[in-house]
């Protein structure tokens, strides 16, 4: 099976080294890993199967936190109590 | 050593600096204030502080780096400095308390959740954000950073003061407690998870 990951498609099911994996690859999904990293990602995610997971649920918990968390108006009157306050302080 | 150097801003440019730089990030700055605070005063007085305070210290605003990042730096410290302390609520989670342990290498990579990506897909945003809202200010915030505001995690360290490990530790410390979270409104609500298969 080791012989044939990549041809196949088949993915080990237990990662060596978790925390050291799992920790590049939410430093890939934040972007601060240099480009060059997402040939890294690729080949992790095509061979192993516990790395494909947790990418996959942090990309969509990102996700679902930027277009679904509630977002608050600006109260109307702040940005003008803002700028009287600078006045006063000018 | 540049804030020594550097020249002070003219009325004009002051004035330039806050209107074109500062003030288009209110809307985020009144978001993250309403996360940190849940209330709809204290998060316009902390933004209201900031501002002020911006505006006080704009000769140390260099021309050219990040206003928003600048911004939320002095946001976060009113509100450590000046909320916490007015209110005298003690945080759910005492800082040091956190630092000490979690910043240790020990972070539990193992933790497997089995939240699944089909049912957070259909979560309601009320049900994101409560998830969110539930986690101790100092998880909440570096998830509020990254993952809502788009920080790299230099920013973030600097934002908060801390170093970029903490900041990597930290955050995958948060997203761990947050899926958790997430798990048990999945479960709640009927959403399928793969522990009732």
């Amino acid at each position: 099976m080791e012989n044939n990951l990549e041809g196949t498609g088949e993915r080990k099911l237990q990662c060596d080294d978790v925390s050291k994996c799992f920790q590049l690859l939410e430093s890939i999904l934040d972007g601060n890993e240099s480009a060059d990293s997402q040939e890294v990602l690729k080949s992790k995610l095509a061979k192993c199967q516990p790395c494909f997971e947790h990418y996959h649920l942090e990309q969509a918990i990102k996700e679902v936190l930027r277009t679904k968390c509630t977002k608050h108006e600006v109260p109307s009157q702040l940005v003008e109590n803002i700028r009287q306050k600078i006045e006063e302080i000018k | 050593m540049s804030e020594v150097q550097r020249k002070k801003y003219s009325d004009q440019e002051k004035n330039r600096i806050f209107d074109g730089e500062f003030m288009p990030h209110i809307d985020s700055m009144y978001n993250f204030g309403y996360r940190l605070t849940f209330d709809e005063d204290d998060a316009k007085d902390l933004v209201q502080d900031t501002y002020l305070k911006a505006y006080r210290f704009i000769n140390s605003f260099e021309q050219g780096t990040n206003a928003k990042a600048w911004l939320f730096r002095i946001l976060k410290n009113s509100f450590i400095n000046d909320y916490r302390k007015k209110s005298k609520q003690p945080a759910k989670v005492d800082y040091q308390e956190v630092e000490t342990y979690y910043n240790s290498d020990d972070v539990d990579y193992g933790i497997t959740s089995d939240l699944r990506v089909d049912s957070l897909k259909d979560m309601l945003g009320d049900e994101i954000s409560n998830a969110l809202n539930s986690l101790a200010v100092d998880f909440r915030t570096v998830i509020i950073l990254c993952d809502l505001e788009g920080f790299t995690y230099e920013e973030m360290a600097k934002i908060l003061d801390i170093p970029i490990g903490t900041v990597r530790s930290r955050l995958h410390r948060a997203r761990n407690l947050l899926k958790e979270k997430l798990r048990s409104y999945a479960q709640n609500m009927g959403y399928k998870t793969d522990e009732e298969e």
